[in-house]
């Protein structure tokens, strides 16, 4: 298999935080990957590295085959927008679209103008004074239109209505069909966004902690729900990552695969499994040590 | 591939700011210039007279006016329009010389603006009533040869430095430009500090082509800048 990008030993600190620790991972050419986690975890850190808009301290970045920091012939087949980019002063939506052709050798001005239909956006208003969906309009606009080999979309719902979500996916899918790339997708929005992802990538603390294509991912964690002593005793020799409990109730995210022993253990137990969501893993991995102590009551 | 050009025309992109702001702002100070001239031609200023030439020639509006524009200019080109130079796939060398090449098309613009401006202004026997606008002192009083190097260093020199600024603001946020000030601001005083005792001397045998030496040393000095700063900036 062909690997678009690879991230061998990749470390990025800023000051004393480590905002990417020591993260290796490769990325199968032609598929779309879920960079997951929670806020600071270290993604848009680890998608600037991609893009070559950053460098690690320590560790290569591999983008087709080539390092891409400074290497124009590699930054040309990637597109990446930020979720906070700064655009030129006074800058509107036509000289987005009037200068983005002159880097992007794939630009396709067809697919710009359908998706600049699609979102509405104005044509008469500086983009300082866009809303934050707007912008996001015009970062998918920019991102998808360039058709670029890498293409990284840094929180692309933001601000978002329903419609623009739904005709963002529409695209995404319909241009991948026709046009094949490697795309890293970061987004809060994990449910909505289960059903585009080939593999996903969680990240946590700037390590990652889940590397897997998005089913087996899945089948890596369960919910087991039920009487917090019986849920405690059935877990006792799982590694527990999310508690929640409700007066005497308990519904706990553990690690691990759910095989016939455990559902025979379970039954008997009245304890119900699930097996975890795409967004109760991330939000699993993302929790904090503090919350331990709620692990240990669970256990006790 | 390089993206030279592709930057280069990232900054022409705004072609308004490029190409139309700074015939506005000329056309703004040659108003007000021609409205400071018929107060004194109503406070009794003969137009015509030495006086009058003497005093018009002396007028330094126009070059104060398109200065803070064209540093505030400079500044843009590098603090804002970096970031999204490198989401659009420009290397950092590529945008410094880009940038470069930008700042000498905008000296080389406003050169020729002022020099076609000073010919119809010396044709008209200055616009049929005595107005000074282009033909005064610190454009070179009229002649061609020196109104030419002076807009295009002039230019260049105040496009480089406000780019340099707004380089220091990319690599080190707000304390970048007041760094880099206080840093320029000390090496003039202690270079003044060695040379005081010669400048008696030096401005006794000071020649026109020194100012245009060091502009280019300035030039060349905040280009260096610029790429300096930017080939460790990061953007976030």
């Amino acid at each position: 298999m062909t690997h678009a990008l690879d991230i061998q030993q990749v470390t990025r600190s800023f000051g004393r935080t480590a905002a990417v620790d020591n993260v290796s991972f490769q990325v199968p050419e032609n598929s779309i990957v879920g960079l997951l986690g929670r806020n600071g975890a270290g993604k848009t850190t680890l998608m600037s590295m991609l893009a070559g808009q950053d460098r690690p301290d320590t560790g290569t970045v591999t983008v087709l085959g080539d390092k891409v920091f400074e290497r124009a012939n590699t930054l040309s087949g990637i597109s990446y927008v930020r979720d906070n980019q700064r655009y030129p002063d006074n800058y509107m939506l036509h000289h987005v679209l009037r200068i983005a052709p002159a880097f992007k050798p794939n630009w396709s001005r067809e697919l710009a103008d359908e998706l600049v239909d699609g979102f509405r956006i104005p044509a008469k208003t500086k983009i300082t004074k866009m809303s934050r969906g707007q912008l996001s309009s015009v970062a998918i606009v920019l991102s998808l239109a360039s058709r670029a080999p890498i293409t990284l979309l840094d929180e692309p719902y933001l601000g978002l209505d329903v419609t623009g979500r739904a005709l963002f996916h529409r695209v995404l899918l319909d241009d991948y069909q026709t046009h094949p790339r490697t795309i890293v997708l970061s987004t809060h929005l994990i449910e909505e966004s289960a059903a585009l992802l080939d593999r996903v990538v969680i990240m946590d603390k700037g390590r990652i902690v889940v590397d897997d294509e998005t089913e087996n991912a899945r089948d890596g964690a369960f919910v087991a729900s039920g009487q917090t002593d019986a849920v405690g005793r059935l877990l006792v020799n799982h590694r527990i990552l999310e508690t929640h409990t409700v007066g005497a109730l308990a519904s706990v995210t553990a690690a691990g695969t759910l095989d016939d022993t455990l559902r025979q253990s379970a039954r008997v137990a009245g304890v119900q499994l699930a097996r975890a969501s795409l967004q109760e893993l991330v939000s699993a991995y993302g929790v904090n040590e503090s919350t331990s102590e709620t692990k240990e009551k669970v256990r006790a | 591939m390089s993206t030279v050009v592709s930057t280069t025309k990232l900054h022409l992109n705004k072609r308004e700011a490029t190409f139309a702001v700074p015939l506005y702002i000329t056309a703004m100070v040659a108003v007000i210039s021609v409205l400071i001239s018929l107060l004194f031609l109503r406070a009794g200023s003969v137009p015509g007279s030495a006086e009058w030439i003497e005093s018009s020639r002396m007028n330094p509006g126009m070059i104060y006016a398109l200065s803070g524009f064209l540093v505030y200019l400079g500044v843009q080109s590098v603090a804002t329009t970096f970031p999204f130079a490198l989401t659009l796939g420009s290397t950092r060398r590529s945008f410094a010389a880009g940038t470069l090449v930008w700042n000498v098309i905008m000296s080389a613009y406003l050169a020729v603006v002022f020099a076609v401006m000073l010919m119809l202004e010396l044709a008209t026997n200055h616009w049929f009533a005595g107005f000074y606008i282009f033909d005064i002192i610190v454009l070179g009083a009229g002649d061609l040869r020196l109104l030419i190097p002076i807009v295009f260093l002039s230019t260049l020199l105040l496009l480089t430095v406000g780019g340099v600024f707004g380089a220091s603001w990319v690599r080190y946020g707000a304390n970048g430009p007041v760094v880099l000030g206080v840093g320029i601001g000390i090496v003039i005083i202690l270079a003044l500090i060695v040379l005081i005792p010669q400048l008696p001397s030096m401005l006794a045998s000071f020649e026109l082509w020194w100012l245009a030496i060091a502009a280019v040393v300035a030039i060349l000095a905040s280009s260096l800048g610029t790429w300096t700063l930017l080939r460790s900036a990061t953007v976030r």
